[in-house]
């Protein structure tokens, strides 16, 4: 996939130097292995989408599902598909593979391990208890993790083929190519115009102008789905906005970073109904030409969003796959205990 | 009310500490605003003291004072205010190596005890070395040199200066949430642009409270001014001292601040004058108050426009 075309005023140089970091090493080849992992436990995604043939314009995976509870939401899925019809991952092309990640705090594991696979394009949903780690694997991904000084983190996280805990990562352009929504809303105290632009400053010597940024501020801004409640007032105050509003920002300015991967945690548990309505729809529209990676505790909203879905406990992948299959028909006891415990 | 005893007797007395406190700042004010409004003038303002001007019933003018007391505080804090922050951000943001955090934690909880005084007689016996007397002036062919100008002074002063920039910028940088960094550092940017765009401007109302803290250390010690300033109140400032090309001359030169005039012209000092005393006072008063007032609301700006 190309960066996005976003008007955004990337120097080149870092355009430059993310095509570099993607064909520098290529491993394709290597990815494309690694998709089949050894580990018995995991169900990888190539295993059970031969029912969606990769490529073609057949159905989208969660738009077939026959529950009637679910009818509603997949129908605007499948809606949202046909007006993107980028959006058909292919499960063989892993933007993200997580091999064998282990993290461990103060010599407390929490994480024993984990593989996890996010096709491009996908919305790969985590799920599982509270405590289970959902949080730490997100942070590990774009290395917030090791920010805590106890932290101990091993294994592998390709991102496209190359393991983010290389040495020579440049830290700072792996968290650009990843994204991350937090799960309060945290919009910088600063106006709504400042919080978007300030991923797309100080990557130049000479601060751009507020003129020549406007076309990619509202670029991202109608994108996440605000510009048209702000774009009166983009010199107000970010706080001022109501909760739904600046985590819709938050995605914004997200986006302003120009990334492949967003990570969302939990993103949706301090909005209302409608606010969260929102949001999914958001989702739906950015997958697709971004991979998301959201952790959540709504199982229903898992299964109204995700494509694919991985169910973790106690610091271990218990099962993934189709998200259709590990909420519908799952192979693990242990994976339909949580699921139906969900829903009654 | 509360209904316990003890309830009612704490309410009571935090009332009664409150009402004291306001009562004592009160009568202070009142007091220096009633002896000293008189005094004021556009003379009193804008002259020297003549000689002679410091007996009692004559008019003198605190002018070299007042600008004394302005270029003390600006030269201090211009020196105090990068090298607090910077102490801030490193014992807040890094703290490693540790001994190094410590050692400077330490060190400013000892120059916030220690009198100024102290610091004073110190600067005195490095600053007449004669390698320095580019600060001040060389005294003869001795290799010596007075010690006594406005840049030493304004050194020292930064010392004094430091610690309540450097405690109050200290506490507001830990209390920028940790989400802000996070935020910032997940967006691809790095340390310093995180410290600069996030956490300075986040703490920005308490570094302020730490700038108006150090200039009220500045503006108010006197010892410091006595001993490398050379509290010389009688001395008028050379013909020309406020031109641009003649500032580094006047920079070393012996000068005075208001505080200095204050406690000469007072009934304690030689000259004996208690008016143009609460005068300077008032003015002192003054000047501080707006600083305060200005800094506190410029560090409180409000984010966009209404
Ligand atoms: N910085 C840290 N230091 C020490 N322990 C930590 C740290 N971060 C997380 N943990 C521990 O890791 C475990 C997993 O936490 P994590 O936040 O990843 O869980 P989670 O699945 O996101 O839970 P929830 O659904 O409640 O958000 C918890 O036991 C937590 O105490
Ligand atoms: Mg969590």
């Amino acid at each position: 996939m190309e960066p996005m075309d976003t008007p955004s005023n990337d120097p080149t140089d870092e355009r430059a130097a993310r095509q570099e970091w993607r064909h520098a090493h290529d491993r394709t080849s290597d990815l494309q292995a690694a998709g089949n992992p050894t580990d018995p436990t995991m169900v990888p995604p190539v295993a059970t989408a031969d029912a969606e043939p990769a490529g073609t314009q057949a159905a989208p995976p969660a738009a077939s599902t026959a529950t009637p509870a679910a009818a509603q939401p997949t129908e605007r899925i499948a809606k949202s598909m046909t007006e993107h019809p980028a959006h058909v991952p292919n499960p063989s092309d892993l933007v993200l593979a997580i091999r064998g990640l282990r993290v461990a705090f103060s010599g407390n594991e929490i994480l024993h391990g984990v593989d996890i696979d996010a096709p491009r394009g996908a919305v790969v949903a985590l799920v599982g208890p509270s405590g289970c780690g959902k949080t730490t694997l997100l942070r590990s991904i774009n290395r917030l993790t090791e920010l805590a000084p106890t932290a101990s983190i091993n294994g592998e996280i390709q991102l496209d083929g190359q393991n983010v805990y290389d040495r020579g990562t440049d830290l700072n352009l792996l968290r650009r190519r990843i994204g991350m929504v937090f799960q309060q809303p945290n919009p910088f105290p600063m106006t709504i115009f400042d919080n978007v632009a300030f991923a797309m400053r100080e990557q130049a010597k000479t601060r751009p102008s507020r003129s020549s940024l406007m076309p990619a501020v509202q670029d991202v801004l109608q994108r996440a789905g605000l510009w048209d409640e702000v774009k009166d007032n983009l010199d107000r105050n970010a706080l001022s906005l109501s909760g739904g509003q600046q985590q819709r920002l938050c995605i914004a300015r997200t986006l302003a970073a120009n990334p492949e991967v967003i990570l969302m945690d939990e993103p949706c548990s301090a909005l209302d109904p409608r606010s969260t309505a929102r949001i999914e729809e958001l989702i739906i529209q950015l997958a697709g030409s971004l991979t998301v990676v959201i952790v959540t505790h709504n199982l229903a909203q898992a299964k109204r969003i995700g494509d694919y879905a991985a169910y973790l406990l106690n610091g271990d992948v218990i099962e993934q796959g189709l998200a259709r299959k590990v909420f519908e028909d799952p192979d693990q006891q242990s994976t339909r205990d949580f699921v139906s415990g969900m829903f009654g | 009310m509360p209904t316990r005893l003890s309830d009612r007797v704490g309410v009571a007395t935090a009332y009664a500490a409150g009402g004291v406190l306001i009562i004592a700042v009160t009568v202070i004010m009142s007091w220096l605003v009633w002896q000293g409004i008189g005094t004021i003038s556009w003379d009193f303002l804008t002259t020297g003291p003549a000689p002679g001007s410091l007996e009692q019933g004559v008019a003198g003018g605190i002018l070299p004072a007042l600008v004394g007391t302005l270029i003390v505080i600006i030269f201090g804090m211009l020196v105090a205010i990068p090298l607090g922050l910077g102490v801030a951000i490193f014992l807040t943001e890094y703290r490693q190596p540790s001994w190094l955090a410590k050692g400077t934690d330490t060190a400013i909880d000892l120059i916030f005890g220690v009198p100024s005084v102290v610091f004073a007689l110190f600067g005195l016996a490095i600053f007449s070395q004669g390698w320095l007397a580019w600060l001040s002036n060389p005294v003869g062919d001795a290799g010596m040199a007075t010690a006594q100008s406005f840049f030493c002074a304004s050194l020292m002063m930064a010392l004094i200066g430091l610690p309540p920039v450097v405690r109050s910028s200290q506490a507001a940088i830990i209390g920028v949430p940790n989400q802000q960094r996070e935020a910032s550092y997940a967006l691809g940017k790095g340390r310093l642009t995180t410290i600069r765009r996030i956490v300075v401007p986040g703490a920005r109302p308490g570094i302020a409270t730490g700038i108006v803290l150090g200039i009220g250390r500045i503006a108010g010690d006197t010892a410091i001014v006595w001993i490398l300033l050379g509290g010389a109140v009688l001395q008028s400032p050379p013909d020309g001292w406020y031109l641009p090309w003649n500032l580094v001359d006047f920079l070393r030169s012996e000068g005075s601040t208001l505080t200095t005039y204050i406690y000469f012209s007072s009934p304690a000092g030689e000259g004996n004058s208690p008016g143009p005393a609460y005068g300077a006072a008032f003015v002192l008063m003054v000047v501080i108050l707006f600083v305060n007032i200005a800094l506190i609301r410029l560090s409180r700006r409000k984010i966009g426009k209404r």
